[in-house]
């Protein structure tokens, strides 16, 4: 069994970041399926358990004026997978949604709580990173905002303050001719390797690129010299730039072993995933007609 | 001998099981598997890996499969829970069309997986009732079976949902 703990609920975000200062030994719960698992198996202890799950303001997915998208950090898997509003707007991230563990995780899982246990094998910190999202991070009184490599530090460090929540997670408007794509592989539940890029095509050349690649080190990073080789370069130079950046990413990127492989082998998995997600780039912005 | 008792944190929680209501007071580190095959002695819910992958210990939570073994009863407080045992008529104990399926189509052999995999199965039938094959692949693709290959419970679901439509 897990060991005793006290549960509480509390109704607001600035109550829950008074009791995170406050009660000692205390970690905040939302789905659970990272926290209780760790708890289950003994490998951290908590006295005190604040429940996120009936805060309103930490819940659903808005779109703001300027065509952003507001994601609430209790929102499941299970929500963004079937929003409407994501499917508009990113249709890259509601395929990898669909595709977080699985269906049962998806239920309760939230997208705060995958951020926030900032597990090095997370396909929405890889795309989020890629996607360039900002996360807004709150207590009772203040409140301030951080990239997503701002925020995950290292393997399951994020930069929250003792006395902070992840409230949100801001994904800016989509404008004519971006797309972002994820690919990743996995062997098991989480991913062995994932990849992201963002990129936005004006005339059929790359105008601005960027690049993640995720799940093979401790944290997703931004491949800037890989996002460089896309630049200037047309849809059909895309596949040739491609293999010049997977070449970056299994030069740079660090990587290593674990039960999905070598470091060698999962930087070649990633420098693979991100060339066939430029050929999707090549084959929508061929559709498109840009 | 004397006996020293800690004083352990209590949670109250009203929770539906299978249409019939509980008052509890439980301990908060309960999880809802744990108090399912415990205290409510609804033993068809199994654990097996306890870490979220098996898929034995599935039940519905308000329509939704969650995993049991990772649950905290506490969060079934308000909520209505399923569980395989809830399926089967309660008063005549006639079996559901699926059920019916998966005996018809020898859909197991241990029987260890079956609670979960008939839980997950009717949830994904009532979502979709005339799925393509590879949606029932996909939809139990959080299930585990180390007896059948999966062949023959693909087969039933399928079947309970021709029979059911017709």
């Amino acid at each position: 069994m897990i060991h005793p703990f006290e549960l509480h609920r509390p109704g607001s975000l600035g109550e829950a970041s008074t009791m995170l200062r406050d009660l000692p030994d205390a970690a905040l719960l939302c789905g659970g399926t990272e926290l209780l698992q760790v708890m289950k198996m003994g490998l951290a202890r908590f006295e005190h358990l604040i429940d996120l799950k009936r805060i309103d303001e930490l819940r659903g997915i808005e779109r703001l004026d300027d065509g952003a998208l507001r994601i609430g950090a209790t929102t499941t898997h299970r929500e963004l997978e079937r929003s409407p509003l994501m499917a508009e707007s990113y249709p890259g991230f509601v395929e990898m949604e669909r595709e977080v563990a699985n269906v049962r995780v998806r239920n309760m899982g939230s997208i705060g709580g995958n951020l926030c246990f900032a597990e090095p094998h997370s396909d929405p910190a890889t795309f989020l990173l890629a996607a360039n999202a900002t996360l807004e991070l709150a207590t009772a009184d203040a409140r301030r905002e951080l990239t997503v490599d701002e925020f995950v530090l290292e393997a399951l460090t994020t930069a929250l303050e003792p006395d902070e929540l992840l409230a949100a997670i801001r994904l800016p408007a989509v404008r004519p001719g971006e797309q972002v794509v994820y690919r990743k592989l996995a062997f098991v539940e989480r991913p062995a390797a994932s990849v992201c890029c963002r990129v936005r095509l004006e005339d059929g050349v790359v105008r601005e690129a960027r690049v993640a690649v995720g799940s093979i080190g401790d944290v997703p990073v931004l491949v800037e010299s890989a996002a460089n080789e896309l630049l200037d370069r047309s849809v059909g130079e895309l596949e040739a730039a491609g293999e010049r950046a997977a070449e970056i990413i299994n030069a740079e990127c660090e990587a290593s072993d674990d039960i999905n492989g070598s470091a060698e082998y999962k930087r070649h998995l990633a420098g693979t995933l991100l060339r066939r997600a430029l050929r999707q780039v090549a084959e929508e912005a061929g559709h498109a007609g840009k | 001998m004397q006996e020293s008792k800690v004083a352990r944190p209590q949670v109250d929680v009203r929770l539906t099981v299978n249409g019939r209501e509980h008052e509890l007071r439980i301990e908060p580190r309960q999880t809802l598997a744990e108090l399912l095959r415990g205290p409510l002695a609804l033993t068809g819910t199994k654990v097996s890996c306890d870490s979220q992958v098996c898929g034995s210990c599935t039940v519905l939570v308000d329509g939704l499969t969650v995993s049991s073994c990772t649950y905290l009863a506490a969060d079934a407080d308000g909520r209505d829970v399923r569980t395989v045992e809830g399926l089967a008529n309660p008063e005549t104990g006639e079996l559901t069309v699926l059920q019916q399926s998966f005996i018809d189509y020898a859909a197991f052999q241990c029987g260890f997986c079956t609670p979960g995999f008939l839980i997950t199965a009717s949830s994904l039938l009532e979502e979709t009732p005339r799925p393509t094959r590879e949606q029932v692949i996909e939809g139990l693709e959080g299930n585990i079976c180390r007896c059948t290959g999966y062949q023959q419970i693909v087969d039933a679901v399928m079947a309970a949902a021709e029979r059911s439509a017709s």
